[in-house]
């Protein structure tokens, strides 16, 4: 049982925890305001869509895949979405989601058969399929930005499902979005641990020759987690355009590496078949507090990038280095 | 007979011409275990395939107790109570023990949601029938591979197994966890389980088989009582040829070669020392987790040796990196020749130079010229079956490669060669070859080592043998005194 | 008889193949648009040409090493703005620029030293290297120019890629030939080219066979970093400006010629002449896109859909072959 408790508090998620900690106390101890309910709250709102996008590359990444094209994808609904509400004059929230969730699935099922059908390797299949996506956004639905949401799905993002004023009397409100991503993380976690199709995904992962031997439809696995994966890169992406009241072509390009970073520092193994949602939202927390306080602890803007790499780096590095020490570990 | 589980009748397969397997019977009762024997090539693994449906036959029928099945699935063949547990175990390292024994039957059930408390009872069900008592939930890429076996084991006894296959199980077990899986094996017998084992050794076969199966060349050379077979008579049936007592002896030389000095490597073997002179073969052998490996790796920096010394024609050097190897010539023919010795794709041009480009980069080229002809003087010289040295060397046979993969490093001019299980998959003809081979170039000078759990090949090509046995050197014999019979019984003493 | 066999068997399919769409695609467009063929047109192409066309034989022999090299534009850019610092710090005489160029040389070496480490020694996947690489290295880009593109380079310095050689061939062409031609010698004629392919194709073969793999792999990315920062230096004297985030599209067209020159992505394979043919192809397709004004987001498009294509074409033969054996 001691070695249990010790293994837990070892774990890469319990790692994540700490470094979560520390961080907050230095920022406390430099800024002591930080300390504050709404410290969460804007927390809360940095994270909310990149969790969304870092579900979909977590279980691909699971399932032994990678995927770079959410970006493109993600900025393709955005537009073909919009682009669809003002000409139909529709404005219903739900119908929006309905439309971004449709071309997700679509792009997710197209990146599932260039891979396993095609059998290109998933990096270059979803570089190719990024390329692709972007350069159809941009040439055939045009670079125009729009902020002219129909007015429903304008205002969705002001529904709050709590606020705080400070001493100060600024109003911060969590705006009931939040509730997506939260709700896609309890779905995704009990799928992941508690579904057949879940456990499939960890054995594809883990290895892929066994999975078929011991009787996975390996395929089928792989197209559903692809398309799981778009639908929610399609969610994250209308999330984003209610959250942010805007519809950009470009805008979330590059997003990747800071999912992809997220997802990896959470303890999700990049050789694929290891990775959980709490360790994805710790990820997720960790690359958000620090992008969020860089200035708080007097890092300029223009050293951001920078600072994020060699958290990757250094991220990275640790997973790998507690990858290739089970490897050579002593057995049981 | 109503204990015959699966009967085969006349099986026929051949892939593009080559007969695999050419009017093969078997019959395979419960409560027995039945070894099927033969060495590479035999034509076993295609057999397996076929009880395991993953292969058509061309011809001929298969019974599952005593009615006829048309075509067999591999699905129908797991739905029929037959098990297969492959050499690799094909489980999950990633997820836990309890996970890994119930996911086939979970997905079989064709089961939606994974029923956790269902998964650790099954698991707990299946380790208490074989005695095994491993944390269900530690994550399997924290397992030995003796406990990574027992954990496809269970997996495979809880669907019901009827006949459990074994391919090859005892390859990469200690003499320990050898007797371990006999006594689970013997007690799933006793539950009435049909078992059939595929081995080539001969001891451990005659330690624990009922029923002997021989296979050579695709064809049934015998089959019967394993009561009915001696020694003589089992070897004389798996190779076609007579044990021959003949045994290497080299002409007396002093000149010493190659001398190693208490050499360490902690954790892994400790104080091994040895000398050879001109002439020698020197054998090292053990059994798995021995350290015997570990000592070629160390010679040749694979993981390099903590303490000791090695003298190199008197003269002390030190390795500690390939590299260190390389430069004071010492080759090494490693254990798995189809990913350490092989570059599969390449030509056997490319694989014959690989270990000595620098001497083909003349006046600032690389000449291909050269390479091509010391190539084909090689493939001479060596005696490979090789028409095309510009072929990829995965079109050649496991024999003919490995010779090759000896070729690479004589044409690193070695001082030192070592070979890791020089003749593993290699057939009867090409082992003979390679043999004499070996013979020659200690004759010329070039110190040898094999080291390999073959005893036979031991006796017949080596004048010292040392015996390991956790991490020492338990015994150094010359081969004369002994026979396969007193070094086997030294190796688990 | 034996050179005549080599030089047929030199010149092998694939690049038959390339070297007819070449053909086609001049014949096509020097037809219906004469223009493709005048020499305001050839020598646009020549400018561009080196510049990406540098990085695809980064991205070879990162490919051929069994990796991938998504950090090259990242090291293009920082090289370039390397230069330019050093170059303005310098005052722009001759002195100056040699050193801003060695500078930004010495730039590349490191970047690449950067992955090999990382990826040789630590074993963090190439991928995940690279990637984390291209935020590093642009990171420093930014943390240097704080944002903006740093202009005004020495006027001799733009010339490389600016000015040409009687009148049609500007300078940089001459540097990418001379690449071509150390690259095809480094890669065919070395010791480390046939250690870099033998790597590719089984790694732990190949550190079996006494190759250095930690040695041999630092080496290939130190190499395709200086590839990297020979092509910043050429963007910075074409644009005659450094900026942390041009040629943004240039890494999928480098991943995209290198599998249209035959490089396979599973690494061990790839020549670069096969790699030369495939960045004639690319050069023409882009320049029949200019000419028949298509814009930039339908090339970007275009190479993803082509890409896809290429490699589906590759791959199809090979699952029809599998599904036969059974």
């Amino acid at each position: 049982m001691n070695a249990k408790i010790k293994q837990k508090l070892l774990s890469n998620e319990a790692i994540v925890v700490y470094i979560i900690l520390l961080l907050a106390l230095i920022i406390g101890a430099v800024n002591p305001t930080f300390i504050s309910p709404a410290t969460g709250i804007n927390l809360l709102r940095t994270m909310l869509v990149t969790l969304i996008f870092a579900l979909s590359e977590m279980i691909v990444i699971v399932s032994g895949g990678i995927d770079v094209s959410f970006p493109a994808v993600s900025c393709l609904t955005m537009i073909a979405t919009i682009k669809f509400l003002l000409a139909t004059g529709i404005d219903s929230v739900p119908i929006t989601y309905g439309i971004g969730i449709l071309i997700g699935a679509t792009f997710g099922a197209l990146n599932a058969f260039l891979i396993t059908i095609i059998k290109i390797p998933p990096l270059i299949a979803t570089l190719g399929v990024s390329s692709l996506t972007s350069g159809a956004t941009l040439a055939f639905l045009g670079t125009k930005i729009y902020t002219d949401l129909p007015e429903k799905i304008d205002t969705m993002h002001r529904i709050s499902i709590f606020s705080y004023t400070n001493p100060a009397g600024n109003e911060y409100s969590m705006t009931a979005l939040i509730l997506i991503p939260a709700i896609l993380c309890v779905l995704i976690h009990l799928m992941l641990r508690h579904t057949m199709i879940g456990r499939g995904m960890y054995a594809i992962g883990g290895d892929i020759q066994a999975a078929h031997v011991v009787g996975f439809n390996v395929a089928k696995t792989r197209f559903f987690t692809y398309i799981l994966s778009g639908i929610l890169a399609g969610t994250g992406a209308i999330t984003y355009m209610i959250l942010m009241r805007v519809a950009d072509p470009k805008v979330l390009m590059g997003e990747e590496m800071m999912v992809i970073a997220a997802v990896v520092i959470g303890g999700t193994r990049i050789t694929g078949g290891h990775g959980t949602v709490i360790g994805t939202i710790l990820g997720v927390a960790l690359l958000a507090l620090v992008k969020n306080n860089l200035i708080i602890l007097g890092v300029p803007t223009h050293f951001q990038t920078f600072v994020v790499g060699m958290i990757i780096v250094f991220g990275t590095s640790i997973t790998s280095i507690r990858a290739k020490r089970i490897a050579e570990q002593a057995k049981i | 007979m109503s204990n015959v589980f699966l009967s085969l009748k006349d099986i026929r397969k051949s892939f593009g011409g080559v007969h695999a397997l050419n009017g093969v019977d078997l019959e395979i009762r419960r409560g027995e275990i039945h070894c099927l024997a033969g060495e590479n090539g035999s034509g076993k693994s295609t057999l397996i395939k076929i009880i395991s449906g993953i292969y058509k036959p061309d011809k001929g029928q298969i019974l599952i107790e005593g009615d006829p099945v048309q075509s067999l699935t591999p699905k129908s063949s797991i739905d029929a109570g037959i098990q297969v547990i492959y050499q690799d175990f094909a489980i999950f390292p990633n997820l836990s023990v309890a996970e890994n024994i119930s996911i086939n039957h979970s997905v079989l059930t064709g089961a939606k949601r994974m029923n956790w408390t269902e998964a650790r009872s099954l698991a707990a069900e299946a380790m208490s029938r074989i005695g095994a008592d491993l944390d269900p939930e530690v994550l399997v890429e924290n397992l030995s591979v003796a406990n990574k076996q027992m954990v496809a084991i269970c997996r495979a006894i809880i669907n019901d197994a009827k006949l459990l296959i074994l391919d090859e199980p005892t390859a990469s077990l200690t003499a320990k966890e050898v007797d371990a899986l006999n006594e689970i094996i013997k007690n799933l017998r006793n539950k009435n389980m049909a078992i059939m084992i595929v081995n080539h050794k001969i001891d451990e076969i005659f330690n624990i088989a009922e029923q002997i199966t021989v296979l050579r060349n695709g064809e049934k050379i015998s089959s019967g009582p394993a009561s009915g077979y001696t020694r003589r008579s089992f070897i004389r049936d798996l190779t076609g040829r007579e044990i021959t007592e003949t045994t290497y002896e080299p002409e007396k030389s002093d000149e010493e070669i190659f001398r190693v000095e208490k050499l360490t490597r902690h954790g892994e073997f400790s104080d091994i020392s040895f000398e050879i002179r001109k002439g020698d073969v020197l054998g090292i052998t053990g059994l798995l987790g021995s350290g015997r490996g570990a000592v070629g790796d160390a010679l040749f920096g694979v993981a390099p040796a903590t303490e000791g010394k090695i003298f190199l024609n008197g003269e002390e050097i030190e390795i500690r990196s390939i590299d260190d190897a390389i430069k004071y010539k010492i080759g090494y023919v490693p254990e798995d020749r189809l990913t350490q010795g092989l570059f599969l794709n390449r030509s056997i041009q490319e694989n014959t130079t690989a270990a000595s480009l620098k001497k083909y980069f003349i006046r600032g080229k690389v000449d291909e010229k050269i390479m091509l002809n010391d190539t084909i003087e090689w493939i001479r010289t060596i005696g490979c079956n090789a028409k095309d040295a510009e072929a990829p060397i995965r079109t050649l046979s496991g024999g003919n490669a490995q010779k090759m993969v000896i070729a690479k490093w004589l044409n690193t001019s070695p001082r030192i060669l070592i070979l890791n299980g020089p003749t593993v998959g290699v057939d009867i003809g090409a082992k003979a070859d390679i043999h004499r081979f070996l013979h020659g170039l200690a004759k010329d000078g070039v110190g040898i080592i094999i080291i390999s759990d073959d005893l036979a090949e031991l006796i017949q090509n080596c004048n010292r043998i040392i015996v390991m046995h956790d991490g020492k050197a338990v015994r150094t014999v010359d081969t004369k005194d002994v026979d396969e019979t007193s070094l086997s019984k030294m190796l688990s003493d | 008889m034996a050179p005549k066999k080599s030089l047929v068997k030199s010149i092998d399919k694939h690049t038959l193949i390339l070297l007819g769409l070449s053909v086609l695609i001049v014949i096509t467009m020097g037809v219906h648009r004469p223009k493709f063929l005048g020499s305001a047109n050839l020598q646009s192409m020549l400018v561009q040409l080196p510049e990406y066309g540098i990085l695809a034989f980064g991205m070879m022999i990162a490919m051929i090493s069994g990796g991938i090299d998504l950090s090259l534009v990242g090291i293009a850019n920082l090289s370039g703005i390397i230069a330019a610092v050093v170059m303005l710090g310098l005052g722009g005489t001759p002195f100056g620029i040699t050193l801003g160029v060695l500078g930004a040389l010495s730039g590349g070496v490191l970047c690449g030293a950067f992955n090999g480490v990382l990826l040789g020694y630590v074993k963090i996947p190439a991928m995940l290297v690279t990637l984390s690489g291209l935020q590093v290295f642009s990171g420093l880009s930014l943390i240097i120019t704080k944002g903006p593109a740093i202009t005004g380079l020495p006027e001799a310095f733009s010339k490389i890629a600016n000015a040409t050689f009687v009148g049609v061939i500007p300078y940089s062409a001459f540097v990418f030939v001379l690449i071509v031609i150390v690259l095809s010698y480094l890669m065919n004629q070395t010791v480390f080219g046939r250690k870099l392919y033998l790597m590719g194709t089984n790694r732990v073969a190949a550190s079996f066979t006494g190759i250095n793999i930690l040695k041999t792999t630092i080496t290939a990315y130190i190499l395709s970093g200086i590839l990297g920062s020979t092509a910043g230096i050429l963007m910075a004297s074409h644009y005659n400006s450094a900026k942390s985030d041009y040629g943004s599209s240039y890494t999928l067209l480098t991943l995209l010629i290198a599998v249209l020159g035959g490089v396979d992505p599973n690494g061990g394979d790839g020549k670069v002449q096969g790699v030369f043919f495939s960045i004639i192809v690319l050069q023409l397709v882009s320049s029949a896109f200019n000419i028949l004004r298509i814009n930039a987001f339908i090339k970007t498009f275009a190479w993803g859909l082509i890409l896809i294509l290429v490699l589906t074409a590759i791959n199809i033969p090979k699952i029809i072959r599998e599904q036969k054996k059974g």
